[in-house]
C-alpha cells in the first residue's frame, strides 16, 4: 500500500495535527494485509516537521517495525525531519531511493 | 505628487489594532499622526506605517517584558491562525528564488518554534495566551515570541532538580526529553539547533534569562545568562 502524505497536508508543523492524522488513518491501516509494505511517498510535502512527523511516522514505525517503507525525498525539511526521528527512536527506517 | 495619506480607520486596518490605540499611541508619541491645517482628524502617511511596522523586534521584545499592545497583524491567538500565517510565510519564501533551496528549513525552524509556544502553554497561560509572529523577507527574519511559562518552568514538571535558565534551555535544544512526558515530545528544538548549525541561518533564543545566539559561519551551541529576564521565550530566525 501506499499512502501519499500529501493528503494530509503540503505544510505538517504541528504536533496536534500529525495526532489528528494518525486517527484518521488508522481505518485504512487496518486494511493493510499483514505481509504487505506501507509506503510514504513524501512527494508534494512542502515542509514536514520533526513534531507532526513523531506523531505521525513514530508511532506507525512501532506498529509496522520493518514493514514501514519511507521513499526518499530531495526536500531538505523532510531529509532533516527523518534523520531526528531516527534519533529519538533509536532505530533506522527503511529508507528506498 | 502628493503623497496618499490613509485615515486613522484606514491606519487601524493596515496595523491590525483599535483606533483608541492609534489615539493613544499618537498622544503618547510613539506613532504620531498628522493633523491636516490644524484640523482634529489624524491621518498617517503609508511609509511611516510601514517603518513603524517593520521593527519586530522591538514590538516582540516589548511586548513579553512589559506587556506592551503591539499591532495585531503579528498576533496568532490559537496555533490554528499560527499554521495558517505559517503556511503564508512558506508560500512567499518559495515565490523568491534566493529561498528556493531553502524555505523548507526556514519554515520548519519557525514552525517548531511556534507550536512549541502553544503545546507547552496550553490551558497554562498567565495572561496572555498565543504568539507574537512577525517576518520581514527583504531583511531576511523572523520573529516569535510568547508571554507563556518558559522552558525553565515547563521542563522543571519532568526535571524538579533544573537549577536555572540556562540549565533548562541547554536541556531544551540537546536532550530528548519533553514538559509534556510520559507524552513522547521533545526533538524539535534539537533540530532547530542542528539546522541552524548546518545553513546559513542565524539564531538568537532567550528565555527568562538564558540566551542563545548562533550567528556566524562558525557556529557553536552555547546557553549564556544575559541581563535580561524575560516571559515566555522569544526568538529571532536570521536566514
Amino acid at each position: 500500500m501506499k499512502l501519499q502524505l500529501e493528503k494530509f497536508g503540503k505544510t505538517l508543523i504541528s504536533r496536534e495535527l500529525g495526532s489528528e492524522a494518525f486517527k484518521a488513518f488508522q481505518p485504512t491501516l487496518r486494511e493493510l494485509p499483514r505481509d504487505e509494505e506501507l509506503e510514504i511517498d513524501f512527494s508534494g510535502v512542502l515542509t514536514l516537521s520533526p513534531s507532526w512527523a513523531d506523531e505521525f511516522l513514530s508511532p506507525l514505525l512501532n506498529q509496522l517495525g520493518d514493514k514501514l517503507l519511507l521513499l526518499s525525498s530531495d526536500n531538505l525539511s523532510v531529509q532533516a525531519t527523518l534523520r531526528i526521528l531516527e534519533e529519538v527512536n533509536k532505530r533506522p527506517m527503511r529508507i528506498k531511493s | 505628487m502628493e503623497e496618499k495619506l490613509f485615515t486613522i480607520g484606514q491606519a487601524a486596518e493596515y496595523l491590525g489594532v483599535s483606533l483608541n490605540t492609534l489615539r493613544r499611541w499618537d498622544e503618547s508619541g510613539k506613532l504620531v499622526a498628522i493633523k491636516k491645517d490644524g484640523g482634529t482628524h489624524r491621518y498617517y502617511r503609508e511609509k511611516d506605517l510601514e517603518i513603524f511596522a517593520s521593527n519586530l523586534m522591538k514590538f516582540a521584545t516589548e511586548w513579553i517584558e512589559d506587556g506592551v499592545e503591539f499591532p495585531g497583524t503579528f498576533y496568532c491567538a490559537t496555533s490554528s491562525i499560527f499554521n495558517a500565517r505559517l503556511t503564508k510565510l512558506e508560500y512567499a519564501l518559495m515565490q523568491r528564488p534566493e529561498f528556493k533551496k531553502l524555505y523548507s528549513l526556514i519554515t520548519l525552524i519557525t514552525g517548531e518554534i511556534g507550536d512549541n509556544s502553544f503545546a507547552h502553554n496550553i490551558g497554562k497561560w498567565p495572561d496572555t495566551a498565543g504568539i507574537f509572529f512577525g517576518y520581514d523577507l527583504e531583511k531576511r527574519v523572523v520573529v516569535l515570541a510568547d508571554r507563556g511559562v518558559g522552558i525553565l518552568e515547563t521542563l522543571r514538571r519532568v526535571r524538579p532538580e533544573l537549577p536555572s535558565h540556562v540549565a533548562a534551555v541547554e536541556v531544551a535544544f540537546t536532550e530528548f526529553i519533553s514538559g509534556r512526558a510520559p507524552e513522547k515530545r521533545g526533538n524539535g528544538l534539537k533540530l532547530v539547533r542542528e539546522v541552524v548549525i548546518d545553513h546559513p541561518f542565524n539564531l538568537f533564543y532567550t528565555s527568562g534569562d538564558a540566551e542563545v545566539r548562533m550567528k556566524g559561519s562558525n557556529k557553536v551551541f552555547r546557553v549564556t545568562r544575559g541581563e535580561r529576564l524575560v516571559r515566555g521565550c522569544l526568538a529571532k530566525i536570521e536566514f
